[in-house]
């Protein structure tokens, strides 16, 4: 481990995204959208204009001291930071990230404080690490005393709803947040990566990654907030169609849920936008079965034909007899 | 959009009946979240008829939340979970119904700055994820009432957000008198909101009143009392229509009359349509009313817009 | 097949993060109140000579620690203009300045602490070091901390440890919490000394930094571990005029009267300073342990340090020494 910055060879790496619309009525254009997210007056937050307008806060961190969550219900603890940023996507998607990697090897007490401020986004081990219950624990959920990252990107996000200068909390539509708990562990030497995403209730998501061993952990953040994002845009998508009169029902009202998602969803499905290139394959997985992509062209096509029809039905009604 | 449901006492029908607003707002095709901040006695659970959530709900509800014991309050898909068996089939086109209950563990608290952050957190995330948010207040001016009163006053971060009262009261004229004191009294929600910074004419435009458990004297069994009897009730129907108007609860500020519904006299309870046709337990008026009110509390034109 | 492309090059590049120059160790030959110069120029120059000999120590020290290199040494003076204005610089520096020649020292570098909460950035901006430092406080989380808790950014209090829970004053509440519980510091070596620092006090929405939240910031500066958006705070400018203006904020916030001073920035620092500095400069050190300074600067020190053979502490507050001198 190099003397300053992140552990480039942790054994496990851990996060929880949560992703939402933002409360605007307009999606944010770009000066806004870095007024925004500038959780650090001296630290410059970053812009990517291709293929998508993409804008990412600089990391804070979260110091703590508690019990890892493991299945078995042993207590390991571990002291250090978690990291967490907020992203915009297209200045109208949010996402918070909190995660944090551990190293293999642990300490056999707590040390000073600036051991963990020169490993930022580490925990460390106090003992021994047990990873599969540590995993296994993780993806099962928060419980209370043990390590909340969830609450940590909680946090992020209600920090930028407070931004009342920018965001009007008018937002065109409603849609329930998700969150994406995910786990990255390595893979066996010469193993290609792989992944389980399971969907739960609640907007609880989970994935579990195996990576190779070199591939740094902001590699797996990147995949996990792009498969949150998109995983999102779906659900929303999909629950404004579910139950959609069709036929002879009240064309305006139908208008009222299609609108905003032409307006401010349907451009945004980018995938592999910024998804490493060693991590392609674990999001091909991914479009094989369920088949995102294929799914969203579906809706997206449904969408736009209900539209056009409507649009010609509200066209052919005598002008002024509303 | 947020609905702050007071009342001045217990017993005003103020949890039923905006649990049955809530319910049909989610019927309508909104997403609604009902918040129960009646801290002394959490109700919501019973009228959702989700009998586990009063335990589920020890140690994680709002409560816990807002003393900073739980670090997300629970939250619960009334479609879901509801032993109703009405609500079991969630209708086609309704919205998210939700429900974050209180729990029994604290009664009124004291007030802090750490409680209004958490507060006005939980609202802004909420916000985000729900057309409407009711929330139930605890009766009187108790700490819940000053506790949303600082959240939506200008410091307090959720001033931005649309913000409606509604003052639940019987048709009395103790109830009356005291609903007035809750809004308008010296102790009252203006003034207290004033203090904190709110403008009073704004507020005073927010609050309107749902008279609830009130004797319809053209219906049975009241009209089918004697001719004496009868006209006592009526003088005292049109002098506490006096009273209300001179104390500023009079019709123009009441946004619903809910008819006095037998069902509720018996069971604190969401009223459904099946209720009404199929079961023929509950009085179409009241259902009718309760649609009244729901489409009343979203009409901008009835209210002063800000 | 999409190709990843490295997004991040296009428009903001990595940050460039600048460097400084450093000299091994900064001097701080004193800190006083406008009070105290208003005692007139034997309080200074009693001062002065009391500080001398252990100004002259230090720089031994440091010529010990170096092979064959000749030790960097700068010192420096902080003015208090940030509290009391009493004084105009024209008024007040050339006396101090005589003062310190007078015992023998040089005054290399010259700092308002105000230049700590506000000061010129570059293309006419203001940048804010205290505040930057404030969101750059990670804090030590004691047992027990799962990740929730008030951040200091709200609260404007930091410790070495846990408080003492609040009280209650509902009797309806949980009677856990109506005992007293003792605060606890939390890498006490068997008992306690609980600190709780107050960062800034707030009136009418204008917020004041603490003397100890600044002096921390001071720190920082001078161990060169600060950047806004990658370049340098409060670089020294030089000063050869005469006389000195009649406004505290004409003056740049960081001075360098001696043209052939080492530089300003230091691996290290000392500060010799007034016995009543004691409780700041503790709290100092607790600020200073919870600070997260960014890679870059400190790598920078690391690799330059180490290339001199001069020894760096790993952490950012053992990097600070002091000296308490009797008759100060």
């Amino acid at each position: 481990m190099s003397r300053t910055g992140r552990d480039p060879h942790p054994v496990i790496a851990c996060g929880e995204v949560r992703t939402c619309l933002l409360p605007t009525r307009d999606a944010l254009d770009e000066r806004a959208a870095v007024k925004l997210l500038r959780l650090r007056p001296d630290e410059r937050v970053r812009v990517s204009r291709h293929p998508n307008r993409y804008v990412v806060s600089p990391e804070v961190l979260t110091g703590v001291d508690c019990p890892l969550p493991t299945d078995t219900g042993a207590r390991v603890r571990a002291v250090g930071t978690v990291g967490s940023h907020a992203s915009l996507v297209e200045g109208r998607v949010i996402q918070a990230t909190a995660s944090f990697s551990l190293p293999a090897v642990g300490t056999d007490r707590r040390q000073a404080w600036s051991y963990y401020l020169v490993r930022p986004g580490s925990l460390v081990p106090v003992g021994q690490l047990p990873q599969r219950a540590l995993v296994r624990g993780f993806l099962l959920g928060h419980r209370p005393g043990r390590l909340d990252v969830g609450s940590i990107a909680e946090s992020v996000l209600a920090r930028i709803s407070r931004q009342d200068r920018i965001l009007d909390h008018d937002p065109p539509l409603t849609a329930a947040d998700t969150r994406l708990r995910w786990t990255a562990v390595r893979t066996a030497a010469g193993e290609e990566p792989s992944s389980l995403f399971t969907k739960g209730e609640d907007g609880l998501r989970t994935l579990e990654l195996s990576l190779p061993s070199g591939l740094p952990p902001t590699a797996a953040v990147g995949l996990c907030e792009e498969l949150a994002l998109h995983d999102w845009l779906l659900t929303t998508v999909a629950d404004k169609l579910d139950g959609l009169p069709t036929g002879a029902a009240d064309d305006r009202a139908v208008l009222r849920v299609l609108r905003p998602l032409v307006d401010h969803l349907l451009h945004l499905w980018m995938p592999r936008a910024r998804v490493d290139r060693v991590l392609q394959t674990v999001w091909n997985q991914l479009e094989e079965t369920p088949g995102y992509s294929r799914q969203w062209t579906a809706h997206a096509q449904r969408i736009r034909d209900q539209l056009a029809l409507r649009a010609i039905h509200l066209r052919d009604e005598v002008p002024g007899r509303r | 959009m947020l609905v702050f449901a007071a009342s001045d006492k217990g017993g005003t029908g103020r949890s039923v009946t905006s649990a049955n607003l809530a319910y049909h707002h989610a019927l309508d095709g909104s997403d609604v979240c009902f918040l129960d901040f009646d801290f002394g006695s959490p109700t919501a659970a019973t009228v959702f008829d989700l009998p586990d959530v009063p335990a589920e709900a020890e140690g994680t509800g709002l409560h816990a939340y807002l003393r900073g014991a739980a670090n997300e309050p629970l939250r619960i898909d009334v479609w879901s979970r509801t032993e109703h068996l009405d609500l079991r089939d969630r209708p086609a086109g309704s919205g998210r119904l939700v429900l974050v209950p209180g729990d029994r563990s604290g009664g009124e608290f004291v007030t802090g700055e750490e409680h209004l952050h958490r507060c006005v957190d939980l609202i802004l995330r909420l916000h985000r994820e729900f057309d409407v948010i009711v929330v139930d207040l605890s009766a009187g001016r108790s700490y819940a009432v000053d506790l949303v009163l600082a959240a939506t006053s200008p410091r307090g971060g959720l001033a931005g957000l649309k913000h409606r009262w509604l003052v639940f009261h019987r048709w009395t004229r103790q109830h009356v008198a005291a609903a007035a004191e809750l809004a308008f009294g010296p102790r009252g929600i203006v003034q207290a909101g004033a203090a904190m910074g709110h403008e009073p004419d704004v507020l005073r435009a927010a609050i309107r009143f749902v008279r609830a458990a009130v004797p319809d004297l053209e219906s049975p069994p009241w009209s089918h009392v004697t001719p004496a009897q009868y006209a006592w009730m009526r003088h005292c129907d049109s002098t506490l229509e006096t009273l209300a108007s001179t104390r500023g609860v009079g019709r123009t500020w009441t946004l619903a009359s809910i008819p006095l519904e037998p069902v509720l006299q018996w069971q604190e309870r969401l009223i459904t349509i099946e209720d009404v046709y199929d079961r023929q337990i509950a009085n179409q008026a009241t259902w009718d009313a309760l649609i009244g009110l729901a489409q009343q509390l979203t009409d901008d034109t009835l209210w002063g817009e800000r | 097949m999409n190709e990843s492309v490295p997004t991040f090059r296009e428009t903001s590049a990595e940050p460039r993060v600048e460097s400084l120059p450093f000299s091994h160790l900064s001097l701080e030959i004193g800190h006083l109140y406008m009070e105290d110069f208003a005692e007139g120029p034997d309080r200074l120059r009693r001062h002065f000579d009391t500080v001398r000999p252990w100004a002259d120590a230090v720089r031994n020290d440091v010529g010990a620690h170096l092979a064959d290199a000749r030790p960097r040494v700068s010192t420096c003076f902080l003015i208090d203009d940030y509290f009391s204005r009493l004084t105009t610089p024209d008024e007040l520096l050339p006396p101090l300045i005589d003062a310190a020649a007078g015992a023998g020292l040089t005054i290399d570098y010259l700092a308002r602490e105000s230049g700590c909460a506000v000061a010129p950035g570059a293309d006419r901006t203001l940048v804010r070091p205290a505040e930057s430092v404030m969101h750059r406080l990670v804090e030590s989380p004691p047992p027990g901390s799962s990740g929730f808790r008030p951040p200091v950014s709200r609260t404007g209090w930091l410790s070495n440890g846990r408080r003492t829970p609040a009280q209650r004053s509902s009797a309806a509440l949980d009677t856990a919490g109506a005992a007293w519980q003792p605060p606890r510091e939390t890498d006490a070596r068997g008992h306690s000394v609980f600190l709780d620092i107050e960062l800034w006090s707030e009136a009418e929405g204008e917020r004041t930094w603490s003397c100890a939240f600044l002096a921390s910031v001071w720190q920082l500066v001078r161990l060169g571990l600060l950047r806004d958006n990658g370049r340098a705070l409060l670089a020294p400018t030089p000063w050869d005029d005469a006389g000195f203006p009649t406004d505290w904020d004409a003056l740049p916030p960081v001075l360098r009267l001696n043209p052939r001073a080492a530089p300003f920035t230091a691996y290290v620092t000392c500060s010799v300073l007034p016995r009543r500095f004691l409780p700041v400069e503790h709290a100092v050190r607790v600020v200073l342990d919870q600070v997260h300074v960014e890679d870059e600067p400190l790598r920078q020190v690391a690799e330059r340090s180490g290339s001199e053979g001069f020894a760096v502490p790993a952490g950012v507050a053992d990097r600070a020494s002091y000296v308490f001198p009797l008759g100060l």
